[in-house]
């Protein structure tokens, strides 16, 4: 009996060690995500992929679910842990449609703001959830602007864990605001639950402000994936836009355009 | 004999510069109603064409849509018609003043929105071309030259119509008034 009281002790210290280390290194490492090789083609640009349908569940991430709460702290560590996620879905449609609409554009860029406001949101509305268009976004944050880049990582954030959509119009419709102080995070916050919201701020780790790529930041190689892209075009401006009909690519456009004189180019198509 | 040579090379500056105004017509018609993609040229690809042409003209955002499409449909197929017209030198002084309008109006509107500070295409060229200085110098370049071509085009027809009146033969004196 007293030959197994010690054996005793030391294999329950030596679990509550190992235990403390687990959660030790789930606190400081959790949140850094395997690095996702991403490749763009060199030949011709290509739109992210996408899910058919934006209703439909976003089955091309590879995620997976996190488990329910339980009282357990190593349950919600491990949960955490193991929560793996794709490359962000940064697009609204079918990809079915005939006519495809690439935009590049800075979120913090006014003639941006104008052109979602003005002609996408109508667009999206309209041609998009009949299935006519099929509308992919590619961040290009110009230097110029300070808070553009670190707007478009919150963007990607979001787009990794399928709400691309509720971030894309929060960025949009609060852009006077958040690019006079930087403070993005407010309407991030604002369009997304607090469970969505932590799994955005979680990847946010090591994404200090800066208009320029860093190598903390795992999300940055999905931006400079897109810009990679837009640099091929070329794009000069932002917003550019470029429009694939029926796998025909055609000319880049630029600037504000009304949905009207969009859709009538769109109806000249097909 | 001076007046001759320097006449001469006058008329050849002329002829110069109606032939790039009609050369920069003709190709701006041409970019403007092409295939915007790879596709051959049809009815269809030529509507396309103009509505992309529509979404520029758009973008300078200075005119409602009735008159954007007003502008888009009408513009190439007169700079077509325009170019042409230079082309054949008939009536130069009509057709370079009309040059000088129309390339007026549209540096003006170009000037414009830079200063205003759009990030937008030129649309000159059809798509892809950034309204910037380059695009400001070049058009600006093409209106003086349209001014010269047309005060040019006067002062000929000017020098001109002595030299007919001097060249015509005499009209005989009525007998009797000797």
């Amino acid at each position: 009996m007293t030959q197994q009281t010690p054996w005793r002790r030391v294999l329950v210290g030596a679990a509550v060690a190992a235990l403390g280390i687990l959660i030790v290194r789930i606190a400081f490492h959790g949140s850094s995500l395997p690095q996702i090789q991403v490749t763009a083609s060199a030949s011709t640009p290509t739109p992210t992929p996408a899910p058919p349908d934006p209703v439909a569940p976003a089955s091309a991430l590879a995620e997976v679910q996190p488990q329910a709460a339980t009282k357990s702290a190593s349950a919600h560590a491990k949960a955490a842990a193991v929560e793996t996620l794709g490359p962000p879905i940064k697009t609204i449609g079918s990809k079915d449609a005939p006519i495809m609409m690439e935009v590049f554009s800075d979120y913090q860029c006014p003639a941006c703001g104008s052109l979602f406001e003005l002609t996408l949101r109508p667009m999206i509305n309209d041609y998009v959830a009949a299935g006519k268009v099929y509308l992919v976004h590619h961040d290009f944050p110009l230097p110029m602007h300070p808070y553009g880049y670190q707007a478009a990582r919150w963007e990607t954030a979001a787009a990794r864990i399928g709400k691309f959509q509720e971030i894309d119009a929060a960025l949009y419709d609060n852009q006077k605001f958040w690019s006079a102080d930087g403070n993005i995070e407010k309407y991030v916050a604002g369009a997304l639950s607090a469970a969505d919201f932590r799994r955005v701020q979680k990847q946010m780790v090591g994404c200090a402000l800066e208009t320029k790529p860093s190598q903390g930041c795992a999300l940055d190689v999905f931006i400079e994936q897109d810009k990679a892209l837009g640099n091929q075009i070329p794009v000069k401006q932002t917003p550019t836009y470029v429009f694939t009909n029926r796998g025909q690519r055609l000319a880049p456009g630029a600037g504000p355009v009304a949905w009207p004189i969009l859709k009538q180019f769109f109806d000249s198509l097909n | 004999m001076n007046q001759k040579v320097s006449m001469s090379g006058g008329r050849v500056l002329l002829i110069l510069g109606r032939l790039v105004l009609a050369g920069v017509f003709l190709f701006a018609a041409y970019a403007k109603l092409k295939p915007q993609g790879p596709m051959p040229w049809s009815p269809a690809s030529v509507r396309t064409s103009l509505a992309m042409f529509a979404m520029q003209v758009d973008s300078y955002q200075l005119l409602p849509e009735s008159a954007v499409n007003l502008v888009a449909h009408l513009l190439p197929p007169f700079e077509l018609f325009l170019g042409l017209w230079l082309l054949t030198g008939i009536a130069l002084r009509f057709s370079s003043l009309i040059t000088v309008l129309l390339l007026g109006g549209f540096f003006t509107v170009m000037v414009h929105s830079y200063m205003a500070g759009l990030e937008i295409n030129c649309g000159c060229f059809g798509p892809g071309e950034k309204l910037g200085p380059w695009t400001l110098l070049r058009d600006g370049s093409l209106l003086a030259v349209a001014i010269a071509v047309t005060i040019g085009s006067f002062l000929i027809r000017r020098n001109q119509v002595p030299q007919q009146i001097a060249a015509s033969p005499a009209a005989p004196i009525p007998e009797g008034t000797r």
